[in-house]
């Protein structure tokens, strides 16, 4: 008896999607333009009759190859590819920065010398770039494009974008100061014959090194949402 | 079926003319295309996107992501004011061909 599988065509298009994502020129906006092209034919061919499986393949055959439509894309519009490819590279530096931010505030830093020394200074290189290298290796292989809708409603507009942004920045490097901070206090209480640390110089400079900290990943939010490509463009004047 | 190169000539026109009968989407346009050409021109989802991207970059269309009937978004194009201007002037080069054409191929020209 013959072997069937039932074709399940949401998975054929989510497949094809992830072809298309794997074409570095082509933008989101492009992606998304395509897709909906995508289903139209395929609802076009329903409607004459064909079932799921011969419609989508006709659909698929006539959008052409995801590295064809890439290679024309490109000849329209290189310098938004190129802007939008900019913009992930700076969003991939903010995330690393905030990442390797909020690990550091772990306290596993109190273990300075000896075997637990080194085992914390393991123990921190792999928390720091354990995830970031696990995400590039799901991201290559377009196992996190399923995360797509929710990183697209980050983005819904530059305002959240930069919103969201701005408080990460707080909460992250807000943390890591504290905890300095807490520290410096600590060591005060642990060895009293100490010179007085905080004294208002010393917490002066201490604040606006802390502050000059914000800045560069302050600045990497700024750029992204000034690189951000739109989503949803305002709709412009009729003619 | 019509030349790569006649194709790609008759793009720019062929879609402002559409475009000035109202606002229209990618799938819709090559039907149209196909239907009016009664065949003839077969365009390619991968030529009509990027002359679509093209003409918007010029400013002769404009686009808007708008929920469709199916509840599913959808960019529409439309013309804008230089685009109307721009039909225009393709539709004199165009029936200039076509009319001279014509002449040499003795055939009955249509009026500009």
């Amino acid at each position: 008896m013959e072997n069937q599988t039932r074709f399940d065509l949401n998975a054929a298009i989510e497949n094809w999607r992830q072809e298309l994502a794997a074409q570095p020129n082509l933008a989101s906006d492009d992606r998304r333009e395509l897709e909906t092209h995508l289903r139209d034919a395929i609802a076009g061919f329903q409607q004459r009759g064909l079932n799921d499986e011969e419609s989508f393949w006709l659909a698929r055959r006539r959008a052409g190859q995801p590295q064809q439509l890439g290679e024309e894309f490109v000849k329209a519009k290189p310098a938004k590819v190129w802007r939008e490819r900019v913009f992930w590279m700076v969003l991939a530096g903010l995330v690393v920065n905030l990442w390797t931010n909020l690990v550091t505030c772990i306290p596993l830093h109190s273990w300075t010398s000896g075997f637990w020394g080194l085992l914390s200074a393991y123990a921190y290189l792999l928390l720091i770039y354990l995830p970031i290298v696990g995400s590039a290796i799901f991201l290559a292989k377009g196992q996190l494009n399923n995360h797509y809708d929710t990183l697209a409603a980050i983005g819904h507009s530059r305002w959240r974008f930069a919103t969201i942004g701005i408080v990460s920045i707080v909460v992250t490097h807000g943390s890591q100061t504290l905890i300095e901070f807490i520290n410096l206090n600590q060591r005060q209480i642990l060895f009293p014959g100490m010179p007085h640390v905080i004294s208002s110089q010393f917490l002066y400079r201490f604040c606006v090194n802390e502050f000059s900290y914000f800045g560069w990943p302050l600045m990497l939010v700024m750029l992204a949402t000034w690189l951000m490509p739109m989503q949803y463009p305002k709709t412009p004047k009729r003619a | 079926m019509l030349t790569k190169d006649l194709v790609a000539a008759s793009s720019k026109p062929l879609l402002l003319s559409i475009l000035a009968g109202g606002e229209s989407y990618g799938y819709e346009i090559i039907q149209k295309v196909r239907e009016l050409s009664g065949g003839h021109i077969e365009w390619s989802d991968g030529m009509l996107y990027p002359v679509l991207h093209r003409l918007e970059r010029d400013g002769l269309i404009d686009s808007e992501w708008k929920e469709a009937d199916t509840g599913r978004e959808r960019k529409y194009y439309f013309l804008s004011s230089d685009g109307r201007k721009a039909i225009k002037t393709e539709r004199q080069q165009w029936l200039a061909v076509h009319n001279t054409l014509c002449k040499l191929w003795k055939i009955k020209p249509a009026s500009i």
